[in-house]
């Protein structure tokens, strides 16, 4: 008798086998386990979802992670969490690759070969906290350290503050290029003036039939672009009195400008004219329906319309139409952005923009603009202010006269994110001892001495207040949704274990055994309110809750009706703006954008992030400079050829996009490409970093980086690069190699 | 147009509303779907060369001249028609239409030949010309629930089938059926504007069919008769 083995037999039979040889016979099964003990909430298999917060950009939205068998799969928002409502932005989408890139630091390490070496030696995290602990013990005066961060999560910020007052030192400087390109601090101090507050106001675009946009990117990552992306949903189709229309006024078309209903190319740094002239319109042809402008009328006094059209180049006609159609709109706001932030004459102009809310009456009412209600515990209200450019360049000039010992840094990348010529690079070799926290090995930590290397967001603790808020109190918490990855520990950690190892003042300071145990002393604060969406009866309970949800919040709406000072009883101010390189010389106004995918560059070694398509022109991995279809023709280039681009301080070359969107005058350039470290996938882009080219002045009246105010020139090269473009320039669609 | 086994009015036929007054081109969609999707990642080079793998693509469109300038938006992705191109063209039937009006693939019996990427008028599918690479540990980033493909298939957008199915699983052990909204493919879910919405077509008070109704509403190149499953309600009125 000959029976044929059939295939599915031979595997019966080897699997039995196999389960025969390889365990005791008492075993009646085979279970493929990847953990020895499974963890408590783990079943093989099974999904497991963790709330916590994203770290991509300092917005603060809710996330939920899936993971399964212990690992993370699938980043979505969080559905309950009232700022982004479950939605998600490409960048939040894309966490997963902070974590698992295979590009990390996997211990703390010490630079072997010396500074710049990239040599690097791993260490006992024991052996590098007392190497740490010893340069903070050996300082001759507190005053000799110096700290500069990124807009990091709050917790973090409460003990480094804590931290550096014990030991006399100045308070963290924060700065960062993401903050400085939405005008975070220029945003604050407008809120200040105006509104005598701190906070970042709401603009409510929800419930606004018409949007005024001075140079705000809001869908792409400006402040809370998801949030404001929720909102233009329904501004747009989710409302019965109809759908809103936007304007947007930029020199450069935006994805937010194209889903804009109009684009109004405004000469750059002149976007202050047109809301003055917009704002003498309403005031002087009394437009609208608030009554009496009489109250208005000094603000307005000196503003000659004529004047404006001709400085900004919007013509009188447009601008009146707006006026009509700001100031008759049931709900109308006007919103300062970034771009205006970045120029030399940036807060007068953001005044100007801001006042137009005052004049419609839309201060404190719905579609309007509103601040947010704080958090209910006052521990939980201090939050990281960004520090100013003369901050970073006072550190600067300390770091090059030899008065700092020991630099820390954290979540900030100064030698990518400044501009080259504030001379970071060469100050930061007089300095004797420099630590970095970053988990990556970034263009600044190739020149750190120590890098303890911190947990990724996705395996870190922590909580944010999301400034801006929303229309209720929001605190949003974070927690680890994978057990770390490596031997990376959390920069709360290792300064909890830095006071415990100085003793004294700091230990008393910042006492807690670890971060969890300061988080949960913290958080634990708001058991008890009345306002929460959920209930504990006990604080373990409302900590268990905490984390389930994500954080905390009010469950209904509270919003704060702001009280305007007494800035609105002046003449606003009008300020010409002012570029620096000579217009003969340099004809062109640079515009260095934030991308969309790559923020301001920290997105740059995430695969999914580098192979997004810009939404405007299509290209994936690459640099590129936008021209004019004019200005391509007087400079004799088309697509895809090199130019160089020159200002009074750096060069770039790089091909050119003839961008159909962009005002003759002005060049843009996307931030975010041109990383010189920062792992294989930020290093597999050719190009310079943009951020060469910027000249380090500042608007004088918030110290903050005028990076929309430089002048460049540009000269073809003669040579061509190809971008990665998704659409078909040939006509042939795609695969046309050749 | 006859009626046939492809287009029951029984049953479900899954379809997707893409509200273009809602979009704003902020590629959220393009990078959930590639980490729900497992998509291969292909660099600069290859991705000049067109070999990119993005399920969703977001075509930009410009409209006049400056300063008159206009960009829109639109993503499309597989339009899942009723009427496919890209099935009968097939030789091994690796693409096939399921009773739920999906326009599936079956990626091991996928050879390579590509006709169904030639017959498809959407452009809206993509080949794999490389085995994909996932530096380690980025391969911990790979959704278990959907399989790797590898070099010579063809691939493009399911609606997220593994998620329709997750929903109706976890529905079937509560002992109910989805509700309308409850499935929602990744893309879907993350759009921060909903300008995406995902339904049942069939069911007539579900959303899609209510939006699918709304005077906004278009397909793309209906003169074709592929019948799709995606539908485009149109953006940029003014007080509409």
């Amino acid at each position: 008798m000959s029976k044929k083995l059939t295939r599915r037999d031979f595997i019966k039979i080897a699997a039995g086998a196999t389960a025969a040889t390889g365990l005791a016979p008492v075993a009646r099964r085979i279970v493929i386990e990847p953990f020895v003990q499974p963890p408590e909430e783990t079943l093989p298999g099974q999904a497991t979802w963790y709330a916590s917060t994203c770290r991509q950009c300092p917005a603060g939205c809710g996330i939920v992670v899936r993971t399964i068998n212990g690992r993370a799969k699938k980043i979505e928002g969080n559905p309950l969490h009232p700022l982004n409502q479950g939605k998600l932005c490409a960048r939040g989408q894309a966490g997963l690759q902070v974590l698992y890139n295979p590009d990390r630091l996997r211990n703390a390490v010490r630079q072997s070969g010396g500074r710049g070496s990239r040599e690097y030696e791993p260490l006992y995290w024991s052996e590098a906290l007392d190497l740490l602990a010893e340069k903070v013990s050996s300082l001759g005066h507190p005053d000799r350290m110096a700290f500069l961060g990124g807009l990091m999560p709050d917790h973090l910020y409460q003990l480094t503050n804590s931290l550096l007052t014990a030991l006399g030192t100045a308070p963290p400087i924060i700065y960062d290029l993401q903050c400085t390109l939405e005008g975070r601090r220029p945003a604050t101090q407008l809120s200040q003036t105006f509104f005598g507050t701190a906070d970042l106001p709401v603009y409510d675009i929800a419930m606004s039939d018409v949007v005024f946009s001075f140079g705000a990117n809001l869908f792409e990552t400006w402040m809370s672009p998801v949030a404001q992306s929720v909102a233009l949903g329904s501004m747009r189709q989710g409302k019965l009195s109809g759908r809103g229309l936007i304007v947007q006024f930029e020199p450069r078309l935006s994805a937010t400008g194209a889903s804009a209903d109009e684009w109004i190319p405004v000469r750059p740094g002149a976007e202050g004219y047109v809301a003055l002239a917009i704002g003498r319109i309403i005031v002087e042809e009394r437009l609208g329906h608030v009554g009496s402008h009489r109250d208005n009328a000094v603000l307005y006094q000196n503003v000659d319309v004529r004047e404006m059209s001709a400085a900004s180049e919007v013509s009188v006609d447009t601008l009146r139409r707006l006026a009509q159609a700001f100031a008759d709109a049931d709900r109308a706001v006007a919103i300062p952005g970034g771009y205006l932030s970045g120029q030399h004459n940036g807060f007068a102009s953001m005044l100007a923009v801001q006042a137009l809310n005052r004049i419609v009456a839309q201060i404190g009412r719905q579609g309007g603009v509103f601040l947010s209600t704080p958090a209910p515990t006052v521990a939980l209200r201090s939050k990281p202010e960004v520090n100013t450019l003369s901050d970073v360049r006072n550190l600067i000039k300390r770091m090059n006269a030899g008065e700092v010992d020991l630099l820390l840094i954290h979540g900030t990348n100064p030698l990518y994110e400044l501009p080259a010529a504030l001379g970071f690079a060469e100050a930061i070799k007089h300095v004797p001892y420099v630590v970095s926290f970053s988990p990556f090995v970034d263009e600044t930590a190739v020149w750190a001495d120590l890098i303890l290397s911190d947990h990724t967001y996705l395996e870190s603790w922590g909580y944010q207040v999301p400034s801006p808020g929303t229309d209720r109190p929001v605190i949003s918490s974070q927690q680890p949704v994978v057990n770390p990855l490596y031997d990376t520990r959390s920069t709360a950690q290792v300064l909890i274990e830095l006071a415990a190892r100085l003793g004294g003042r700091a230990v008393e300071a910042i006492p807690w055994a670890d971060e969890e145990s300061y988080l949960q002393e913290l958080v634990t604060e708001l058991y008890g309110s009345s306002l929460g969406a959920f209930d504990a009866r006990t604080p373990p309970g409302f900590w268990t809750l905490w984390r389930q949800y994500g954080g905390w919040w009010s469950e209904k709406e509270i919003r704060q009706e702001p009280e305007t000072t007494d800035i609105v009883q002046k003449p606003l101010p009008m300020v010409d703006p002012q570029f620096d390189g000579d217009p003969e010389e340099y004809p062109f106004h640079l515009y260095p954008y934030s991308s969309v995918a790559l923020t301001d560059g920290r997105g740059a070694n995430q695969p999914w992030l580098q192979e997004t398509p810009d939404p405007m022109t299509t290209v994936q991995w690459g640099i590129w400079v936008e021209l004019n279809p004019q200005t391509a023709e007087e400079l004799g280039v088309e697509d895809d050829d090199i130019v160089l681009v020159e200002s009074p301080y750096g060069t770039l070359e790089v091909s050119v996009f003839v961008y159909p969107g962009i005002r003759p005058d002005v060049v843009a350039i996307p931030i975010g490409q041109g990383h010189q470290d920062y792992g294989r996938f930020a290093q597999a882009v050719t190009g310079s970093n943009p951020l060469a080219l910027l000249a380090p002045i500042t608007d004088p009246d918030t110290e903050s980086l005028a990076w929309g105010a430089t002048r460049v020139r540009l000269s073809p090269t003669g040579r061509k690069k190809k971008l990665a473009r998704l659409e078909s320039i040939d006509g042939q669609g795609r695969e046309s190699i050749g | 147009m006859a009626k046939d086994a492809n287009q029951s009015d029984e049953g479900i036929r899954w379809a997707l509303v893409v509200d273009l007054d809602r979009c704003t081109g902020c590629q959220a969609c393009v990078v959930a779907c590639h980490a729900e999707n497992n998509l291969q990642i292909v660099g600069e080079k290859e991705a000049a060369y067109g070999r990119w793998t993005h399920w969703i693509i977001i075509h930009r469109y410009w409209e006049g001249e400056y300063p008159n300038v206009k960009a829109r938006f639109m993503p499309i992705m597989c339009q899942q028609c009723s009427e496919a191109p890209c099935e009968p063209v097939c030789p091994v039937f690796a693409t096939y239409h399921n009773e739920e009006g999906l326009n599936a693939q079956i990626y091991n019996r996928c050879i390579g030949t590509r006709f169904c990427g030639s017959a498809c008028p959407y452009k809206a599918r993509v080949y794999n010309w490389f085995r994909p690479e996932f530096p380690e540990p980025l391969t911990e980033q790979l959704n278990p629930d959907v399989s790797v493909r590898t070099r010579g298939i063809m691939e493009k957008c399911t609606f997220c089938i593994q998620r329709i199915r997750r929903v109706e699983i976890d529905a079937q052990a509560e002992g109910r059926s989805p509700t309308d909204g409850e499935i929602q493919p990744a893309c879907v879910q993350t759009c921060p504007t909903s300008a995406l919405i995902f339904g049942d077509l069939n069911d007539p008070n579900s959303h899609v069919s209510q939006l699918a109704h709304s005077r906004r509403s278009f397909r793309l190149l209906p003169e074709l008769g592929t019948d799709p499953g995606v539908i485009y309600l149109k953006g940029g009125e003014v007080n509409v």
